[in-house]
């Protein structure tokens, strides 16, 4: 058995207004959680679609768990399972109906009662699946896309749009998922999912693969462990005079100035005196780590949350 | 047996929605009575003459409204004021005035098939009329039965229309229902999820075909009773040829509206390219008028369509009993309309 579950080359997407994806390579191994990390209209989307097969791609090759779509089409369809970014079922099914529906559609599959307890929808099994709200719908596409047993899960976005509590609470099955053995690729354009969530991770932005790595491979490449941020009330003012006599890069976003360091301990102090000197109207002051959002804001001079 | 679970939550699902459901059941019933009724009249319906009375009723006035009464005619008469309103409302085919010396008749463009019947009419009884004034003796008129061409029990327009309304249901239902859903699924992505399963295609498509057949099979049962109980219209052939002709004809109509499906890509265009489609089958199909007076061209180009041999022999089986092999050129329009059709969905459906 191959340790890739999935090796893409080349993979291409043009629509008629917009290069969607303009050529993506990846490598999952079997057994991690891999992310694609990038901001609403990066590809993402587009990029898994042409792996799950519902897009024809341009171009690329792919390996899908050692099988193609041109071959193996419905192999692949039958060890594979998707979560859409948005599932729209048939009116006035119920999860249990539904799982049980889709059970049928595979050669090998798992039981309606165990998919549900898994996704904590137990008490909702037997309700029209439109009086659903979002988290437990969410979590019901999750349950679809475990029907049957798959080797390979794919999840597009699968907490957007939940209230924090019920991210925590889909961030778990995901977990549970990897620990049964499988192999999970899911999108997401929440920098602390990928973090909490993703051995390894892509970040796309414009259709393509910026870099790919670790999360702390990621942060570590960007050779500047630590940021200050300054906050203002308010839009935070110009930065060009108090930059040079820093001698520091200070980006302004919003109400934050920030500050990206190899060396908070000695900047720290010179900047509170200068910023004393020049009388800069600042709120607070703290210092943290870089998280991937500075690794894509690096990369890409702009914000994820743009 | 997935084809057969496919079938089975295709019925639960749509036995859910109790409103769509009663609908379909319904509105067929509803047209046969609605329609049934309106046309029930054992008797020929007569047609109608408005009679502008004269100021001074004269001898030959008196002669031609006697005659007319030999006729099947309605006669109303109005005063002349009251018949010029009523000729404005649009409501009088013909209306007949007298004049000092003769006759006047108008007769309204807008209703000219009933209008210049009747106008023949009124010109017969005027020359019985003159000849009696003559002196001469009322000739005797042809008398007239009115039968219907089929079997002898299904003598009334219910008969006639009770076929027409199944193949109509089948094209709306083809047409409208399966191809509609169908577009609007796909439009809504709820196809996608199922894109991602190893379902093939023409299990899927097969499920609806079969849920839609014994739909259609609920519904000639619930025509067919009220034919009966409200019409007293039997079906007059065997009931195994006319299941075939349903059977064939539902599957050739389901199969239309899979294919007219997939070349629509919203709810909007695939709403315009059936109606294209339905309305002159409807109208040129004799659902509820034969086109016996349309010119030869258009007859021979409607055979075409599925709908008008699918009725033909609907009404050969239905009304007079007939065997099937005497339309087996019409079946086999269908026949191939459906087969067809068929391919074409299968080839052309995407889920996406």
């Amino acid at each position: 058995m191959s340790e890739l579950a999935l090796r893409v080359r080349g993979l291409r997407k043009q629509y008629p207004n917009v290069l969607a994806v303009a050529g993506v390579d990846l490598e999952v191994k079997r057994g991690e959680v891999f992310g694609l990390l990038g901001p609403n209209g990066a590809g993402k989307t587009t990029t898994l679609e042409m792996i799950e097969g519902l897009t024809e791609p341009d171009s690329g090759d792919m390996d899908i768990l050692g099988l193609n779509w041109k071959q193996n089409g419905s192999e692949i369809r039958a060890r594979i399972g998707v979560q859409l970014q948005s599932t729209s079922l048939f009116n006035k099914i119920t999860p249990r109906e539904a799982l049980t529906l889709y059970a049928g559609y595979y050669p090998k599959s798992r039981t309606a009662v165990d998919l549900l307890e898994l996704v904590q929808l137990t008490d909702k099994a037997d309700a029209f699946h439109v009086t659903l709200s979002g988290g437990q719908m969410q979590r019901l596409a999750l349950a679809m896309a475990l029907v049957n047993d798959p080797e390979l899960v794919f999840l597009d976005e699968p907490t957007t749009g939940l209230d924090p509590q019920a991210r925590r609470s889909l961030w778990d099955v995901v977990r549970q998922i990897k620990a049964e053995g499988r192999t999970v690729i899911l999108t997401t354009h929440y920098m602390d999912e990928a973090e909490a969530l993703c051995d390894r991770l892509a970040i796309m932005d414009h259709g393509t693969v910026l870099t790919t790595g670790t999360p702390p491979e990621l942060i570590a490449q960007l050779d500047i462990p630590s940021v200050v941020e300054f906050s203002f009330e308010g839009q935070a003012p110009a930065v060009d005079g108090f930059a040079r006599r820093i001698g520091s890069e200070i980006e302004a976003r919003g109400d934050l100035w920030e500050i990206p360091t190899r060396d908070p301990k000695t900047l720290l102090p010179k900047l509170l005196e200068l910023a004393e000197a020049e009388q800069i109207p600042y709120q607070q002051v703290h210092v943290r780590r870089a998280t991937l959002e500075d690794v894509f804001l690096h990369k890409t001079g702009r914000s994820l949350r743009e | 047996m997935l084809l057969w679970r496919q079938f089975l939550m295709e019925w639960k699902l749509y036995s859910r929605d109790r409103a769509a459901m009663f609908w379909t059941f319904a509105f067929p019933v509803l047209m046969l009575l609605g329609f049934g009724v309106i046309f029930k009249g054992g008797d020929a319906p007569k047609l109608s003459v408005v009679w502008v009375q004269p100021v001074q009723v004269q001898a030959k006035d008196e002669a031609l409204l006697k005659t007319l009464e030999q006729f099947p005619t309605k006669l109303i008469p109005l005063s002349a004021a009251e018949a010029e309103a009523k000729w404005f409302r649009g409501e009088t085919a013909v209306q007949v005035e007298p004049t000092r010396d003769g006759f006047h008749m108008k007769v309204n463009s807008y209703l000219v098939a009933q209008g210049q019947m009747t106008a023949q009419v009124v010109q017969q009884a005027f020359l019985i009329s003159q000849s009696q004034l003559q002196g001469q003796p009322m000739p005797k008129l042809i008398p007239v039965s009115m039968e219907s061409p089929g079997h002898a029990k299904s003598a009334n327009y219910a008969a006639f229309l009770l076929p027409g309304l199944l193949g109509m249901n089948l094209m709306s239902m083809g047409l409208f229902a399966v191809g509609m859903v169908n577009v609007s699924y796909r439009e809504k992505g709820k196809f996608r999820r199922l894109a991602v399963t190893p379902l093939p295609k023409w299990i899927f498509l097969m499920g609806q075909v079969l849920h839609r057949l014994t739909i259609t099979l609920v519904q000639t049962i619930f025509l067919l009773i009220v034919g009966r109980w409200v019409f007293g219209i039997q079906n007059q052939g065997s009931y195994l040829m006319l299941s075939l002709v349903m059977v064939l004809g539902t599957a050739c109509f389901m199969a239309l509206g899979f294919a007219l499906s997939s070349f629509a890509e919203t709810s909007e265009t695939y709403a315009a390219i059936s109606n294209l489609l339905f309305f002159p089958m409807m109208f040129l199909s004799g659902v509820y008028f034969t086109l016996d007076a349309a010119p030869k061209w258009l007859q021979q180009a409607v055979i075409i369509l599925p709908l008008s041999p699918f009725l033909k022999a609907l009404r050969a089986v239905f009304n007079d009993g007939a065997a099937l092999t005497s339309h087996l050129l019409g079946l086999g329009i269908v026949a191939a309309w459906a087969i067809l059709c068929f391919g074409l969905a299968v080839k052309r459906f995407r889920w996406a």
